[in-house]
């Protein structure tokens, strides 16, 4: 059991790439952290470079109070599951199992226990004779951690280890990991694309982009408060609303004014977020969260602010109503945003982007109650719990607080 | 990054490093001195003796000349050139033919006649050659009817008379190498997606035309292979021809092919300059091919 | 008109068939009969085995049993070889595949080279080079030469290359092994289909070369099998009858020497047939991804 630490971790490639950029993050002892981003966000190679197969091109990393950098991966203490589970193929089960355990030449009859022991914990002992071949795959990936925890290592690096199984299998392994890994308290580091698995698994979640760490905090800290619009965006499904808003003055109190829309900044807001007084008479970036939003006339005048729109699309999914609705407000177009459209897929949006033409309209994206009675191709008025309002500096993307 | 507490861990992280030899450096090892001692070496040698004369002097392409115009170095090329074209048109249209005729949907029996083609192979070397010794003497051969009364021989020394003999070898170096070939172009036709030939075959296409504009084209790389490698491999003949000359008593010459000549230079005459510089020629031949496969066909594709 | 082509397709396989396989049956058929036999004889009839058991007496008394020697030298030869062929070569393959150290695309290209390139223009200048080694005349000068088989390092290579999952190495290092461990324990024993191509091809190149071993042997007790049958021929009456044997009265006709071919190939015909499932499957391997 050790902590591990990152500090000022870079790596550079031969061509210039830089796949992790001066990475500072620090994990407890027993905590279980989530490397969450899109692909390409350098959390894979971090995680290697932790285990030892990534050459670290400057800054340090350190496992319990040692420097690793220079150790190869065997005296790092430390054990993998891969995304691919690289299991031996020519080994059984057992042997597999207690691979590790027979290169260190620990006894036979030690390697017996603790490999029985694994294979009771994680309910592969009928299987322990066969070969990977003849497993599925929900049994291949308990025997690659079978393979991990019986090292009783200092940290468990784990590399997308359910990105290769079915959704439901999937649903069931989260949580029997979490479990595991609150039952061993064996502190880890845990890499997956998956924003839903980072949050519903880690302590904290480190998120990141293009090699930089854009937040580490605990799920419902990066829900509430993200720290910019990546993670504001990246976050949360379906993605936070982004919208070009202005503050200006309205009746003597300040509002964000979209489109012909404006609504009303209260104290709380104000209280909570000081620096936006100082963006009175400019552009920001207003995040709007679809749990945020929902049919007006259902709300009944609670006083909370409304925006008008056309409902283009409903989506039922029995808990609640997914409406696509359009306002006549501005999409935010930033960088940050492109990438979250680029990761989705979402081409309109990414078209948008490139021919440099914003639509007098943006599409928003609301959690109704299921009871709502609104129809496509009609109009509906929404409200907006202002509380949940979001705010990002255009420029540098960052919360504004 | 404060630089000094970091040099501080570095060195003290140094410590417990062990020595870095370069990855997989040592697994190599063992195999280079044959590489140099067995391929490089040899090849610079023979480069050597080509352009120097018994005393080790400069004599620029003076050896070059000379075996040129030996009376038996333009025969012997020709013989080995004309075998050679021989030789690649059989097998580029046999085989072809046989792998595209094989591939339908002939289903077990295929792999039966794959294996009946494939049987010649293993008597590779003079055991093949021997095996046709017998075949072309028309008194004993299982093909006596055809050799009466196709090939008008009725007498072994009928059947090897030079001008049949390219024709001869070509038959026997397509004898011994058509199976192994048919095999791997058989392969290399079972990595198309029976999606393809289906959608073809829904469009209309009958097997011939399959055959012809979808599975050739296909295997098209496998062609170009085997013509290089057999281009190379059949200007080096020796085996055949030695044989055959010894069945002969002499009636074909020590001397029919390019080798052979290099042979005799080497240990009749101890002209070792001499045969240098034929090796020399059959190298540069040798080495043109293989220049040719892997930057054309891309052998090195697999370095990504 | 279907069956028609399908009858015309078939007549030529079966025409290809008979060609490849016929002169194979005739040479299985002929140690069983007598010389005279073959002449006078439908060329497939079977005669009897008692004449197969005179032609061996025949070949055996040969030159001293010399047929033996040429048997076992050449089983020597080729074992031995290739014992080091695969010992160097596999390891080398791994290496080149997936190690990264200066010079690995130079190695990788010479030996791409060389296997491409026919041995048999490098023959005279390996004579050369054993004789200035001293080395002629032993048997080094056989076995070490064929030892060097470049086609065995490529295929190790591409299969390393190509068919092992590069994660099975990362998890050997972190599970403790060492960069030979990871070797053994992991690389060798998944590469057992490229080991026997590598044997194969490596044992009937050797079994067969006929050039080299007739370079840098003089003393025809060190003959493989290949050069002792042309040895043989040129001692036999058989395709000229003019030819007198050179004073020894040999019994070697040609049921004897159908007899010493037929012998010569069962070696690599057996090692051939044995190995057809572990080829085909290490052949088209590459080809089919998991």
């Amino acid at each position: 059991m050790a902590r591990v630490a990152f500090e000022g971790v870079t790596k550079v490639y031969g061509d210039g790439t830089r796949a992790v950029d001066a990475l500072d993050l620090e994990i407890a002892d027993g905590e279980f952290m989530v490397l969450v981003g899109p692909s390409g966000c350098g959390k894979t190679t971090a995680l290697r470079m932790v285990a030892g197969l990534e050459e670290i091109t400057d800054g340090v990393v350190r496992i319990g109070d040692r420097v690793v950098n220079d150790l190869s991966p065997k005296s790092r203490d430390i054990a993998m599951v891969f995304q691919s589970y690289a299991l031996y193929p020519h080994l059984s089960v057992y042997d597999n199992i207690g691979f590790a355990l027979k290169i260190k030449r620990t006894p036979k009859s030690e390697i017996e226990r603790r490999v029985g022991e694994a294979a009771r914990t994680l309910d592969l002992e009928a299987l322990l004779k066969r070969k990977p071949r003849a497993l599925s795959g929900g049994q291949r990936q308990r025997v690659a951690m079978g393979r991990a925890i019986v090292r009783e290592p200092a940290a468990f690096l784990m590399d997308e280890p359910l990105s290769n199984l079915d959704a439901k299998l999937r649903v069931q392994m989260r949580a029997d990991i979490k479990k595991l890994q609150s039952d061993l308290g064996v502190t880890t580091i845990y890499v997956t694309h998956d924003q839903v698995e980072a949050m519903t698994m880690g302590h904290r979640v480190a998120v990141m982009r293009k090699g930089k760490l854009q937040q580490a905090a605990a799920p419902q800290e990066l829900y509430d408060n993200p720290a910019n619009v990546f993670v504001g965006g990246f976050i949360g499904s379906p993605a936070m609303n982004m919208l070009e808003a202005r503050i200006e003055r309205r009746d003597g109190a300040l509002a964000a004014v979209l489109g012909e829309a404006a609504v009303p900044l209260d104290d709380e807001t104000l209280v909570r977020r000081p620096a936006l007084a100082a963006y009175e008479g400019r552009d920001v970036v207003l995040g709007i969260r679809p749990e945020d939003l929902d049919d007006a006339s259902l709300t009944n005048g609670d006083g909370l602010p409304r925006l008008s729109g056309r409902v283009e699309i409903r989506e039922a999914l029995g808990s609640e109503m997914l409406v696509h609705f359009t306002v006549a407000a501005r999409q935010a177009m930033t960088d940050e945003v492109r990438e979250l459209a680029e990761d989705v897929g979402d081409d309109r949006m990414l078209e948008q982007y490139m021919t440099g033409t914003q639509a007098a309209v943006a599409t928003l994206v609301g959690r109704f109650a299921p009871r709502t009675r609104v129809l496509e191709g009609e109009a509906v008025e929404v409200s907006i719990d202002r509380r949940a309002l979001h705010f990002f500096d255009p420029g540098t993307g960052l919360a504004i607080a | 990054m404060s630089s000094s507490a970091l040099t501080g861990e570095h060195s003290e992280a140094a410590r417990t490093r062990g020595l870095r030899v370069p990855r997989g450096l040592a697994f190599v090892l063992p195999y280079l001195p044959f590489l140099v001692v067995f391929g490089i070496a040899p090849t610079i040698y023979a480069l050597d003796l080509a352009f120097t004369n018994v005393s080790g002097g400069w004599v620029g392409l003076h050896n070059f000349v000379r075996t040129y115009h030996d009376y038996r170095f333009v025969p012997a090329f020709r013989h080995i050139l004309l075998y050679t074209t021989v030789w690649l048109a059989a097998l580029v249209v046999l085989v072809v033919g046989l792998v595209l005729l094989l591939h339908g949907r002939v289903g077990r029996t295929s792999s039966t006649f794959r294996f009946l083609y494939y049987i010649p192979g293993a008597l590779a070397g003079a055991a093949s050659v021997l095996v046709w010794l017998f075949m072309l003497d028309p008194v004993v051969s299982p093909g006596s009817f055809l050799l009466h009364h196709v090939f008008g021989a009725h007498i072994f020394a009928q059947s090897i008379a030079p001008s049949h003999l390219p024709y001869v070898f070509a038959m026997i170096a397509f004898w011994t190498g058509a199976g192994g070939w048919i095999v791997v172009m058989y392969g290399a036709l079972n990595t198309i997606p029976p999606d393809l030939e289906e959608a073809a075959r829904i469009d209309g296409a009958g097997p011939f035309t399959i055959a012809l504009r979808l599975k050739l084209p296909l295997i098209r790389k496998w062609i170009a292979y085997m013509v290089i490698l057999s281009f190379a491999t059949g200007t080096q003949l020796f085996v055949e021809p030695q044989l055959v000359n010894q069945a002969s008593l002499g009636l074909v010459p020590d001397t029919w092919s390019a080798n052979q000549l290099a042979y005799q230079l080497a240990f009749r005459y101890a002209d070792f300059n001499a045969a240098a510089a034929i090796a020399a020629d059959l190298l540069l031949i040798g080495l043109v091919a293989a220049t040719v496969i892997v930057a054309w066909t891309g052998l090195f594709r697999v370095e990504d | 008109m279907r069956n028609a082509a399908l009858g015309v397709r078939l007549l030529v396989l079966v025409a290809f068939a008979a060609f490849f396989i016929l002169p194979v049956v005739w040479l299985v058929l002929a140690p069983t009969k007598s010389d005279g036999a073959l002449v006078t004889h439908s060329p497939l009839s079977f005669g009897s085995f008692h004449q197969v058991w005179l032609a061996w007496r025949h070949l055996d008394a040969f030159s001293d049993h010399i047929y033996r020697r040429w048997i076992l030298n050449s089983l020597f030869y080729s074992l031995s070889a290739t014992a080091i062929t695969v010992a160097v070569g596999i390891p080398a393959g791994y290496g080149l595949a997936l190690g990264s150290f200066p010079g690995r695309r130079v190695v990788l290209t010479l030996t791409l080279v060389a296997m491409i390139m026919p041995s048999a223009a490098l023959v005279l200048p390996i004579f050369l080079e054993l004789d200035a080694l001293h080395l002629i005349g032993s048997v080094f000068s056989v076995i070490l030469p064929f030892s060097f088989f470049p086609f065995g390092v490529y295929l190790a290579y591409i299969y390393y290359a190509t068919s092992l999952p590069k994660d099975l190495l990362d998890s050997a290092r972190v599970d403790g092994c060492g960069e030979w461990q990871t070797f053994r324990r992991i690389a060798l024993p998944l590469a057992k289909p490229v080991v026997a191509l590598v044997f194969f091809f490596s044992f009937v190149a050797d079994w067969n070369n006929f050039f080299l071993p007739l370079t840098v042997l003089a003393d025809s007790k060190q003959y493989p099998i290949q050069v002792g049958l042309s040895d043989l021929l040129s001692s036999t009456p058989s395709f000229n009858p003019a030819q007198g044997g050179g004073g020894q009265s040999v019994n070697i006709f040609r049921p004897e020497l159908a007899l010493a071919t037929l012998l010569a190939v069962v070696p690599v015909a057996v090692v051939f047939l044995v190995s057809q499932r572990a080829l085909v499957r290490g052949m088209l391997g590459g080809a089919v991804k998991q």
